[in-house]
């Protein structure tokens, strides 16, 4: 198979979902009397300063770096076929632990940001881990586990934020944990805009950008090149065949839900080392749910979540500017919406053409080229073996 | 298991992205109100939740309004997103269209406030609910409510109205600015018919915002106050309060609404029944006089205005007429708040 | 045959084109009522696409279908039950936990006043039963009706939609040789009564047995037609595969003295509260042995298989691998300590469907070279290897990155064994070698055992089919509820005298006694 029909086949399932959705979308726009030429208008248009573009351009990356990172724990899971909804919940705990340990060291600043990922890092592998543990011992499922422990999660982080990691002050209409000193903060990458020659809103491009790509790079490397990945995927693709070919499932549900977790522990920490500093009440929630779309819609595959989280960034992005517009926003949820709907609509059409297109291939190689069937053919009743 | 668990995945994600469902519907009247295109170029950005959700943010749009309509001019309005996260691209994108000035409806704008206000130097800024003394920024006014007063006029009422010498509180986020509103309503109560009996549940903990949009739980925990021997149950929970009507209203108790005046709001002639009074915020009267001074030039920004009892900013509704043989007790209660006589705390 | 009568059926130049390929091209058949007509051709001849043209679950390119004389066409299997075809499929297509009255009614259920009329069914399911000696119990459940039995539901259910003409789609592949018999006592009811039956296989033995008349397949078209009466299996099997044949039967011994794997009273547990699924086995196997096990399917062979793997926890025993101890290894170890495999379920326990051949190649060797480098997956030597089992063993694909659910069962079957061998095993665990491929890779598989075995490779074989098992083994135990229950010489013994061992039948000889 040549790159290109690889690349095409990648794509293929995606491209149709967010096709289905535009059709979709289009046709309740018109429903509602809004044109969608002029809502695409809308949200193509990022604004008429380059600055105010590179704005949007920053607003876009740093909103699709920790869907980004959440789709992509959502897909470890979805990788074995374990489905790790609590990813919420554990970018929660993570985020609030970090931001208190994170304020009340003091370190030189490498060590400092490495110590506050290595603890999300930990937190959240350790809140995956109890759902791993009750799916091995207890044959809990992961749905039903996952999904009480972001309960837990809310109730335990609002519990910490109000009582002993309290940083605010009293009376403060918003409660937050401690600042994280200036050595345990990431820098933004706007020197980039100044050295490509481009204008360089006062917006800052999140540092953690480069530390997502790193982990999407070593995520890929490790489901797609190493032992681990294929025994991860192997099991998820099969578990009885899996398992006869000596994977030990157990340890490999504890295995995939630990790396999930610390994955999902990273989703708050670009906000918290590139803006806010603090854990607080406010914080950004419901990424977790809205990394099991991204992970949907990129097939579960490191380069495909990345587009599909700047996908669905954009998309989010266009819902200020179209009511600026004085058009619904609601477009954009729907759009949203609809790509999820299709993505696993389309996914299973894509997989069934595909996978007809192989069989093709393989009975060509292997069956008999018609004509050579064709010239030895005995004509029945003529040349009847046996038949005296 | 699988398509089940994507079905389920999916139908999280959708859940995750349609609470803000109704959004659109908001935007639409921008314009709308003043087409004439007087001198006002408002920008308003909603709390989360947009407008029509009777109460804080329909009472900013009505503030709105009413300027609009003394002052003329033309307002675009705004809502976040469902995680809310977009709240710097909302003050970033009113500001970059040249509205002046911009409101920012809720607490939670402050610190996109603190990163947008100084890219703008020359746009006015308000927010509502939050202090913006001691940030240093010259160019945001906050608007802040005594709601512990307000609240405290309502202990006073329940307290004066209740047979059962039981009432109830239903609190939406336990946050420090609702625990402000339950702080005054025990107060008032106590002060009122000291001894009195006042449960106190909140729907979800800080940090998690459904409790302002539950209206189930809501009727849960008041259906809990009534049986258990309350008849009056007041509510700071925004759309969760409901909830708590509908459950007074199905006990045969009272309850107390909150912002505005939800006896004229909830549009329903069974619950209207139970709404006794409502404590209001005038987040409208606030709004609308922080745009007459505007307009007058007469802002400064960087200082708080303060909306209490003395300047009418929060008070007692009196529609329905259910309080008015008890507007003695109420009013000599307000003189003293007035005066000095009697201070409301602000924390439980 | 006289042609004064019409035909039942006939078919006159079918051709079925797929896209990029001819499933079927010129067929002519020709089936006289009342007959049983056997269609015999290797599997992915193209016999299950042209009985799919015929009850109308797809229509032919080009070519009629002529039921009773008269040109029909058949745009679905409503058309088809309408013109009085019916089929048996060869998975049957029962709900469990439905009495055999209502599945035989389910689709075509008689109703009074909107609700199931339970009496006129009932009288029905009598009337057919009686008349072709089905023996059914219209209230009994279906989940607690043997294999013969559900197929004998199967037949009625098509009856009872008023079919004259029956398809059967591989009938016996699913039955023991006592149930066989039964099924061709029930074909003989059908014939006697004027039915027509089309019975699709590729057991020769059987085709000869009950047809009346035999067409061949091969490579999509029909090659000819045959007496049964007068025609070997052999030359059946060569019409079908177009060339001579191997079979399957060793007589020189390779057996040395050595033993690769002991297996001490080993006992694995059940459900709780069921008895034991393997019950205190004990056996050797030699280098150069290859040791079988016949039984019914479901007396603990899968299970016996699984504890050696180490899938399955036993409670009591132990299993020596050469001269080490490995009942507490991993299934990871024994497989790097040199346990092959090859799963009686392929797509269960053997692939990745979904993932390409050379992912499949990987598979159960996860730890070893070439495929992998430290604790990396060497792709291209990987690819490279399995390209390698490609040609050596006969696989027919495109090429390594087609992914294996495009592949046949028996080239799939053909890249595991090749895969299997490749490791070079000290044992190897074979569980059904060659279930489900066909006549021609059957041979390439049994020609790849008999040489590891010479070689020295000792094999546990559990196969149903009982040819193969006595043509291969060189010991031969018989399982039964768990437990060895016999040991027969496979020079001596017959398969039906085999298949009473397995049902229990004949009085078993001591264990190891042979």
């Amino acid at each position: 198979m040549t790159l290109v029909r690889r690349v095409g086949t990648l794509l293929l399932a995606p491209a149709l979902a967010v096709a289905i959705a535009v059709v979709i979308s289009a046709v309740v726009m018109g429903l509602l009397g809004v044109s969608p030429v002029q809502v695409l208008k809308v949200m193509v248009d990022l604004g008429d300063t380059p600055s105010q573009q590179i704005t949007a351009v920053v607003a876009i990356l740093n909103r699709a770096l920790p869907l980004f990172l959440a789709g992509l724990a959502v897909a470890i899971g979805f990788r074995m076929s374990l489905f790790n909804i609590g990813v919420e919940g554990q970018y929660r705990m993570a985020t609030i632990m970090a931001a208190t340990i994170g304020a009340a060291v003091a370190l030189p600043a490498p060590l400092h940001i490495a110590l506050i990922i290595v603890v999300a890092m930990a937190v959240g592998a350790i809140w995956a881990g109890i759902v791993a543990v009750l799916k091995v011992t207890r044959g809990v499922s992961e749905v039903i586990s996952s999904i009480m422990l972001n309960f837990i999660a809310l109730g335990l982080a609002s519990y910490l934020l109000t009582g002993p990691f309290r940083g605010s002050p009293e009376g403060a209409s918003i409660v937050s944990t401690a600042q994280i000193p200036e050595s345990g903060r990431l820098g933004g990458l706007n020197g980039v805009f100044d050295v490509l020659g481009l204008a360089n809103p006062p917006r800052q491009l999140y540092g953690f950008l480069l530390i997502a790509v790193v982990v999407g790079v070593v995520i890929w490397v490790l489901l797609q090149r190493t032992r681990f990945g294929f025994d991860l995927r192997a099991t998820g693709l099969s578990p009885s065949a899996a398992s006869a070919s000596g994977v030990d499932a157990r340890r490999m549900v504890v295995k995939t839900m630990l790396l999930s977790g610390a994955v999902a522990g990273l989703v708050g920490l670009p906000d918290l080392l590139g803006r806010t500093y603090e854990y607080s009440s406010d914080f950004t929630s419901g990424l977790g749910f809205l990394g099991i779309a991204v992970a949907l819609l990129g097939r579960n595959n490191p380069g495909g979540i990345a587009l599909a989280a700047i996908l669905y960034a954009f998309l989010d992005r266009a819902s200020v500017p179209l009511q600026s517009a004085s058009l619904p926003s609601s477009v954009v949820t729907i759009i949203q919406g609809t790509i999820v709907l299709a993505v696993v609509v389309a996914n299973e059409i894509a997989g069934r053409i595909t996978r007809r297109a192989a069989e093709r291939a393989s009975r060509q190689s292997s069956g008999p080229p018609p004509d050579d069937s064709m010239t030895t053919r005995q004509v029945p009743g003529v040349v009847s073996e046996g038949t005296p | 298991m699988k398509a089940a668990a994507l079905l389920l995945a999916g139908s999280m994600a959708l859940a995750a992205c349609a609470s803000d469902e109704d959004t659109g519907s908001g935007s639409g009247g921008s314009g709308e109100s003043s087409a004439a295109g007087g001198d006002l170029q408002i920008g308003l950005a909603y709390d989360t939740g947009g407008r029509g959700d009777k109460s804080f943010n329909d009472s900013a749009y009505a503030g709105v309004e009413a300027a609009i309509k003394d002052l003329g001019g033309e307002v675009t309005e705004l809502t976040p997103n469902a995680d809310a996260s977009n709240r710097v691209d909302l003050l970033t994108q009113l500001a970059d269209d040249g509205k002046n000035p911009v409101l920012a409806v809720g607490f939670a704008f402050a610190d996109a406030l603190a990163e947008v206000a100084p890219q703008y130097p020359d746009t006015q800024f308000a927010v509502v609910d939050s202090s913006v003394e001691g940030t240093g920024l010259d160019n945001v006014t906050g608007l802040l409510f005594a709601a512990n007063e307000g609240s405290f006029l309502g202990g006073v009422a329940a307290a004066l109205k209740s047979e059962s010498g039981h009432i109830g509180f239903v609190g939406g986020v336990e946050s420090p600015l609702i625990q402000e509103f339950e702080a005054g309503y025990v107060a008032g109560a106590q002060a009122a018919k000291p001894g009195i009996v006042i449960d106190r549940q909140y729907i979800s903990p800080n940090g998690d915002f459904s409790g302002f949009s539950d209206p189930a739980k809501g009727k849960i925990l008041a259906q809990g106050m009534f049986q258990g021997g309350a008849d009056i149950v007041y509510h700071a929970a925004g759309g969760s309060g409901q909830g708590v009507f509908e459950a007074a209203s199905e006990a045969g108790g009272r309850a107390i609404g909150v912002d505005s005046d939800q006896y004229e709001t909830v549009g329903d002639p069974a619950l209207q029944a139970v709404i006794m009074t409502s404590v209001l915020k005038r987040v409208d009267n606030a709004i609308q006089a922080y745009l007459t001074d505007y307009s007058e030039g007469s802002i400064s920004g960087g200082t708080d205005e303060v909306n209490d009892l003395a300047s009418g900013g929060v008070g007692l509704s009196t529609s329905g007429g259910q309080i008015d043989d008890i507007k003695t007790q109420i009013d000599d209660y307000t003189q003293k708040i007035i005066s000095g006589d009697i201070e409301v705390p602000t924390t439980p | 045959m006289t042609e004064s009568t019409p035909l039942a059926v006939e078919l006159r130049g079918i051709t079925k084109r797929f896209p990029g390929v001819v499933a079927n091209s010129d067929i002519e058949l020709r089936v006289a009522r009342g007959e049983v007509h056997a269609i015999v051709g290797e599997n992915g001849a193209g016999k299950s696409t042209l009985m799919k043209t015929l009850y109308g679950m797809h229509r032919p390119d080009e070519g009629q279908i002529l039921v009773d004389g008269r040109e029909v066409h058949l745009r679905s299997p409503n058309d088809a039950i309408a013109a009085g075809i019916g089929m048996v499929h060869q998975h049957f297509m029962l709900a469990d936990n439905f009495t055999v009255l209502e599945n035989i009614v389910l689709g075509s259920e008689p109703t009074k006043g909107g609700r199931l009329d339970r009496a006129t069914a009932r009288r029905r399911i009598t009337e057919i039963s009686d008349s072709y000696s089905l023996g059914l119990e219209p209230d009994a459940l279906v989940e607690e009706l043997g294999v013969g039995d559900r197929q004998r539901v199967e037949i009625a259910k098509v009856l009872y939609r008023g079919a004259t003409i029956l398809i059967l789609d591989e009938p016996t592949a699913v039955l023991v040789p006592q149930e066989v018999d039964e099924l061709f006592g029930n074909l003989a009811e059908l014939k006697r009564e004027g039915l027509t039956v089309i019975f699709i296989s590729h057991k020769l033995d059987e085709v000869r047995k009950v047809a009346d008349s035999i067409t061949v397949i091969r490579r999509g078209t029909t090659v000819g037609t045959a007496d049964p009466r007068t025609t070997t299996a052999r030359q059946l099997a060569e019409m079908m595969v177009g060339a001579e044949l191997p079979t399957p039967a060793t007589r020189d011994s390779t057996v040395r003295e050595t033993p690769v794997l002991r297996i001490d009273h080993l006992t694995v547990p059940g459900a709780p509260g069921s008895r034991a699924v393997v019950d205190d086995v004990s056996m050797t196997v030699r280098e150069g042995e290859v040791v079988g096990i016949a039984g019914v399917e479901g007396n603990g062979q899968s299970e016996l298989i699984d504890a050696v793997l180490g899938l399955r926890v036993p409670s009591a025993g132990t299993v020596v691998l050469g001269d080490e101890d490995i009942t507490d290894w991993s299934t990871r170890q024994r497989r790097e300590g040199g346990v092959g495999f090859i799963p009686e379920d392929r797509h269960r326990q053997g692939m990745l469907l979904e993932a390409p051949l050379w992912e499949n190649r990987i598979l159960g060797h996860q730890t070893r070279p070439p495929a992998v480098k430290g604790a990396f997956i060497d792709r291209k030597a990987a690819r490279e290897d399995t390209a390698r089992i490609m040609s050596e063993y006969d696989v027919r694909a495109p090429g390594p990155n087609t992914p294996a659910v495009a592949l046949s069962g028996g080239n799939q079957q053909k890249l595991i064994v090749g895969r299997e061998m490749s490791a070079h095993p000290r044992v190897l665990l074979a569980a059904h070698p060659t279930r489900g491929v066909d006549v021609g890779a059957q041979s390439v598989i049994w020609e790849l055992l008999k040489d590891a075995r010479a070689e020295g490779l000792g094999i546990v074989l559990v196969s149903a089919d009982l040819e193969e098992l006595i043509g291969l083994s060189d010991t031969l135990h018989v399982m039964l509820r768990g437990q060895l229950v016999a040991t027969v010489d496979p020079r001596q013994v017959t398969p039906e005298e085999l298949g009473g061992y397995m049902t229990g039948g004949h009085e078993a000889t001591p264990a190891g006694a042979a």
